[in-house]
């Protein structure tokens, strides 16, 4: 064996060299480890055999333009997350990634004339990286305690969807809500009951929310939900499932079931609107439902409660 | 400063020359192997010093506002680095020019990835062709670093030091293209550090000769 090739074998990345035909002409170790296919198999075959996956446009059109131009294409982790379907390997096992994350980088191969012959494709494993990075991303945006998203990222993403109803005119709503007379369960049950009820009131709602729905943990015991796509009325249809739901919810601490109950307050993005005065006015009448007796929806502007009976 | 006056007035025209023709063929291989259909207006040559590129480019780019910026450096005997510059929202509209926004490999809240991730594949395949096609047209061998993306209001261009000496005069070249399906114009600057003039005189001068 070469010097090239014991590299070529023992290096911890996989490399394979492909040729013009995209049929596989080498295949390392490395390779053949976290795929499981060994080099006898594969080589002589079209990559594409052993996996159908890559057979996207994106790999199609890259290939093309490093055997005709000779440039380089990069597969990122960002972007693709991986291109070889493998476990990820050692303690990311079990954890956040179900595939090895890659980051993928290919190439042009050329003779003594300056001729595109063939494609290396080198393929690194990332997931380490990538788990840090999401972690980082989650320490972020996530409330430590309750695990929604926190008030900062609730701003980001509440200017963001701003923006779309500028553009789109599309409906935006706004749920507000917080736990009625939550300083008596901390006064009761201590501050291991009231983090237990904020745990299992955020998680509870956490669960009936659609994707599209944002829920965040906005101060100590408040709580908002941006609704996009979502009009006055139906945030208040939705209000109410909440307000049943959290009604229904017991959190057990040590060996107290604790019940409590949350008031609601609903706004709609209106053309006039600011940021400001869009949460202005869900805060408004949150305030209305905890001076009317709380356990309650208040919209603001009022609508018709006649929606309410046939949830 | 000799430097500037080390290119004359007709090797700055073959040197158009070449590029015209790269760039046409550029366009054409694009066309033809990865349906991209892009228009590259004929290329303007201008030599400045190093020290002044930034405050240069900062001045091309002032009609832009926001700007996204793919920078890739290329190294050969010809050798230098490579800008694309795209006003700051194109990244949404190459999306659908790739056609594969499909692919479900991405998470719906990592839009400004997958814009700033698209601006590079895009990036990289007309550089590539490009810088690829003058190369070839020398007689050159190219190789590229990754690319990067840069996006901001007030673009500063870091050049690699070791391309561009301050003393050093760079080769600019400008030239406009436009996707025409999508509406995307921009302009892509090859700027190339003094350090391959020699070697471009004479790689002209052999150019020429397959014409005598």
């Amino acid at each position: 064996m070469n010097e090239f090739s014991q590299i070529f074998e023992t290096i911890n990345f996989g490399l394979i060299i492909l040729n013009a035909e995209l049929k596989v002409s080498h295949w390392n170790h490395w390779m053949a480890r976290h795929s499981g296919i060994d080099e006898k198999q594969i080589i002589g075959a079209s990559l594409f055999d052993f996996f159908p996956a890559i057979n996207t446009p994106r790999f199609v059109r890259n290939s093309n333009a490093v055997l005709s131009f000779g440039n380089f294409a990069f597969f990122s982790q960002k972007l693709h997350r991986f291109l070889f379907p493998f476990k990820p390997v050692g303690s990311f096992q079990s954890s956040m990634f179900e595939n090895m994350q890659q980051n993928c980088t290919m190439g042009p191969l050329k003779n003594d004339d300056n001729k595109i012959t063939g494609i290396f494709l080198i393929v690194q494993d990332v997931t380490e990286l990538a788990s840090y990075e999401q972690k980082l991303v989650e320490l972020n945006t996530k409330d430590g305690l309750t695990g929604v998203y926190n008030r900062r990222f609730f701003q980001t993403r509440l200017n963001e969807e701003y923006q779309r109803y500028k553009r789109s005119g599309n409906a935006l709503s706004l749920i507000m809500f917080d736990i009625d007379f939550f300083k008596k369960v901390n006064d009761n049950y201590g501050h291991p009951g009231g983090d237990a009820v904020l745990q299992s009131i955020a998680s509870k709602i956490a669960s009936i929310m659609r994707t599209t729905d944002f829920l965040a943990r906005y101060g100590g015991e408040e709580f908002c939900c941006l609704l996009p796509g979502t009009d006055l009325a139906g945030a208040y249809i939705l209000a109410e499932r909440l307000r049943k739901l959290v009604e229904k919810t017991v959190t057990p601490c040590q060996e107290n079931n604790i019940k409590v109950t949350i008031s609601l307050g609903a706004s709609q993005m209106t053309a006039e609107d600011s940021v400001e005065t869009f949460l202005k006015r869900a805060d408004e009448a949150l305030y209305q439902a905890k001076n009317t007796g709380r356990n309650r929806v208040v919209p603001i502007p009022p609508i018709d409660i006649s929606v309410d009976s046939s949830s | 400063m000799d430097n500037i006056s080390q290119i004359s007035e007709e090797e700055r025209d073959i040197l158009q020359e070449i590029m015209n023709i790269a760039f046409g063929k550029a366009a054409a291989d694009l066309a033809e192997i990865i349906n991209i259909f892009v228009v590259l207006s004929i290329p303007d040559i201008k030599i400045v010093m190093a020290e002044d590129l930034p405050g240069y480019i900062k001045e091309e780019f002032s009609e832009f506002g926001n700007i996204s910026i793919v920078e890739q450096n290329f190294w050969g005997e010809f050798k230098g680095s490579a800008l694309l510059i795209f006003p700051a929202d194109s990244g949404k509209e190459l999306i659908s020019l790739l056609g594969d926004n499909d692919e479900p490999s991405y998470e719906p809240q990592s839009s400004d990835i997958l814009e700033s991730e698209t601006l590079m594949e895009v990036g990289n395949i007309l550089i590539g062709a490009c810088v690829g096609k003058v190369a070839e047209l020398l007689k050159d061998v190219v190789t590229y670093s990754p690319p990067r993306v840069i996006i901001e209001d007030h673009p500063s261009v870091s050049m690699p030091k070791t391309l561009f000496d301050p003393s050093n005069a760079a080769i600019i070249l400008k030239t406009v293209f436009c996707f025409n399906e999508r509406n995307v114009n921009g302009f892509l600057f090859l700027i190339t550090s003094n350090n391959s003039v020699s070697w471009l005189k004479k790689a002209l001068v052999d150019f020429m000769e397959q014409y005598e």
